[in-house]
């Protein structure tokens, strides 16, 4: 019998900006690679669905339309969402995902979009569109966002993380919310080339999409391992993929962010 | 005076930029002459007899503006359009400047078919009313360029208020067109009443009620957002035909419909597969038909109307057949996937993703489109491009057979390499983004397997 885990897609329809898609497909090829049935759900505004089944959360980026609609369903279920990543619940929030598990968004109209603060951080929008491909560092973070003692097998194979952000918000992190790491090559969260995205327990935010977990493998099977041991309480052995392609898109994409030029418009 | 000096200029640099084979001298031309004469496009535009007609919207501008524009010559019109893309206020005023006398006060031709990017709308609407002002779809497309899809809908919109004496065309099928009514009233409608259904379950760009941002309910999807719905909330639904096309038979080299509006029922035939190409014939159709130009000549000149520039051009190299189909955005990409899969036989590819400004920088929409409906169908194939790596990957994640794939970031060894894929009398389907497919054509033009490089 494989084992299973649950990914709940937050508002496919409305949040699914820059190939979000490539994200979810990832998690369930990588499952499926380690014999582990991915089970996805699909939660739309209004529907009901609690967490207690649930391993992984995924919400991706959205046209302002998009996070204006699903602002206030998202906000009735923070305390749900909150309560269970305190415990360890797993989730993945990308761009404007990123910006509503923060405290608010703060419009160029000076219009707060209220968030469910899941992240110790607060956006607001800047004058300028931050566009460009973004090679994020990670080892030192890591460090401190890593269980390393609850899992004496796991080596990540990196800790560099490539993508593409499209953003003009400005996020800050307050003194409970980590960053995911520190910018190479991009703009990130304050368009200051320094930090980039955030973490707070097992939930992680980022401006990085292109997509993400495709070309950083590594950090897909981490949401993987982590999900699992809050699930099953033991480490999972991951077999050890054939990650060549995978590899070669990593590094063709670190290359291309040494190279190509960035815009802020 | 200006207007003189401005041609000039402009015909000058046409002819330097010719000779000097900087490519076809669409854009530079125009651009020195409205730095000199600002007005030039109003002066010349409004000498034509007939007016122009103004095309835009994400996809299927440059082949709707060729379909148009057959139809039109084909009634004996003198039509001057910006044939190759150059769809910014410059290229405008190039196209209008070229077919100008020096003082600019003689104009040949009777009408003029502009393509014009979404974002240039309101300027062109400052500086001319055109007759009629189309919109053909409005999906995301390189959105590291233009921002957000509502966005552009309120920038056309912006630009169609302005001109309240053009009659607008808007495709009834897409809901975030259609809701540009409120820009105008004089309004007609065009679309699909059919029961064909996408194969795709992609992601969807405009899913929610303009009016009340409750979800619509599809009661038939084509492709992408377009397709019949209504609001289940607040009844806002897909508007009534005035141009209507049915009965839709679709294949791999041609599709064939019924064309209708008021009591007029015409069998139309285009070589062009893929039913974006089907919505391209309509609107261009139904345009002529507000014209009154009559059923057989619209019906006979548009099944002659060959692929524009790379959009399901057919190339023939050593009795082995290139069919080029540029790809640009998810829905583009699918759709051409889906145009593919109209028969189940396996088919060679040759895919190639550049990420040029002109291509869009961000690659994440390979992601959005839907090469899982493609892993079927595919026998041998070749990826290129300067963003090879990431295609190759998108193709493992489509459960794509990697044995049969092969990658050459080389794209003349790579063409060499899909060629060798093929036997004679087969054909190898070619699907490059913009920047790669130029890249492609300069490569055969070299081989000197294809004429021109522009059109």
């Amino acid at each position: 019998m494989n084992k299973k885990l649950t990914l709940a897609h937050f508002y496919p329809d409305n949040m699914n900006l820059y190939g979000d898609l490539g994200n979810i497909v990832t998690l369930l090829k990588r499952c499926q690679w380690q014999n582990i049935d991915l089970e996805i759900i699909e939660v739309k505004k209004t529907d009901k669905i609690g967490l207690k089944n649930v391993d992984i959360i995924f919400l991706g980026g959205g046209q302002d339309q998009g996070q204006k609609i699903i602002a206030d369903d998202l906000l009735s279920r923070a305390d749900m969402i909150k309560e269970e990543v305190e415990k360890g619940l797993v989730a993945l929030t990308i761009c404007g995902g990123f910006q509503l598990f923060g405290k608010y968004f703060q419009t160029a109209e000076n219009e707060r979009i209220p968030g469910i603060s899941v992240f110790d951080c607060y956006t607001t929008a800047g004058q300028k569109r931050l566009i460009g491909n973004v090679i994020v560092d990670t080892e030192q973070s890591a460090k401190e966002w890593l269980p390393m003692a609850e899992f004496p097998h796991y080596k990540p194979s990196r800790t560099t993380l490539v993508g593409f952000e499209n953003h003009s918000g400005q996020t800050i992190l307050g003194d409970n919310c980590r960053p995911l790491g520190k910018i190479i090559k991009g703009f990130g969260n304050q368009g200051d080339s320094k930090l980039e995205g955030g973490v707070y327990k097992n939930a992680f935010g980022t401006y990085l999409h292109g997509s993400l977990l495709p070309k950083n493998p590594w950090f897909a099977d981490h949401l993987i391992a982590l999900a699992y041991f809050r699930r099953y309480s033991v480490e999972v052995m991951l077999h050890e993929l054939d990650d060549s392609v995978e590899i070669s898109a990593h590094e063709a994409a670190l290359l291309r962010a040494e190279t190509a030029k960035t815009v802020s418009i | 005076m200006r207007i003189l000096i401005a041609n000039l200029i402009a015909k000058i640099a046409r002819m330097t930029s010719r000779l000097a084979k900087r490519g076809g001298g669409t854009t530079l031309p125009g651009l020195l002459a409205e730095k000199i004469a600002p007005n030039i496009i109003t002066k010349l535009a409004n000498q034509l007899p007939q007016g122009i007609i103004l095309i835009t919207g994400t996809n299927g501008k440059t082949t709707t503006a060729r379909m148009l524009a057959a139809v039109l010559e084909a009634n004996n019109l003198k039509v001057i359009y910006n044939s190759s893309g150059s769809n910014l206020s410059r290229g405008i005023a190039s196209c209008l400047s070229q077919n100008s006398n020096l003082l600019g006060t003689k104009i040949n031709g009777d009408i003029g078919i502009f393509e014009v990017d979404e974002a240039t709308m309101p300027e062109i609407t400052k500086k001319v009313t055109p007759k009629i002002i189309l919109v053909t779809n409005l999906f995301r497309d390189q959105l590291d360029r233009y921002g957000e899809l509502n966005k552009t809908a309120s920038i056309i919109g912006s630009a169609i208020k302005r001109v309240p004496e053009s009659i607008v065309f808007l495709n009834a099928d897409d809901p975030l067109v259609a809701s540009l009514k409120k820009y105008n009233k004089d309004i007609r409608y065009f679309g699909i009443n059919d029961h064909i259904e996408t194969k795709s379950n992609g992601a969807i760009d405009s899913k929610n009620c303009l009016e009340c941002d409750h979800e619509l309910r599809y009661e038939h999807r084509y492709f992408g957002h377009l397709g019949t719905y209504e609001c289940p909330k607040c009844g806002a639904k897909k508007p009534k035909l005035d141009y209507g096309l049915s009965n839709l038979r679709l294949s791999v080299e041609k599709s064939i419909a019924n064309y209708g509006f008021s009591d007029h029922k015409i069998l139309l035939e285009i070589q062009l597969p893929g039913l974006y190409n089907l919505y391209n014939a309509l609107a261009a159709c139904a345009i002529a038909s507000e014209m009154k130009i009559k059923d057989t000549t619209i019906q006979d000149s548009i099944k002659k109307v060959t692929a524009a520039f790379g959009r399901m051009e057919s190339v023939e190299v050593d009795k082995k057949k290139l069919f080029l189909l540029l790809v640009k955005n998810p829905t583009g990409f699918t759709q051409v996937i889906e145009t593919l899969s109209y028969d189940n036989k396996p088919k060679n590819l040759f895919l190639l993703l550049n990420d040029k400004f002109a291509d869009g920088t961000d690659i994440s929409w390979i992601w959005d489109a839907e090469l899982e409906l493609l892993n079927k169908l595919a026998d041998k194939v070749v990826v290129s491009g300067i963003r090879a790596e990431d295609l190759l990957l998108r193709l493992k994640y489509a459960d794509f057979d990697l044995g049969n794939v092969m990658i050459e970031k080389n794209v003349g060894q790579a063409l060499d390499l899909a060629f060798a894929n093929i036997q004679e009398g087969e054909t190898l389907y070619v699907m490059p983004t913009y920047t790669a497919m130029l890249e492609l054509r300069k490569i055969l033009y070299n081989r000197s397997l294809v004429k021109g490089l522009v059109e």
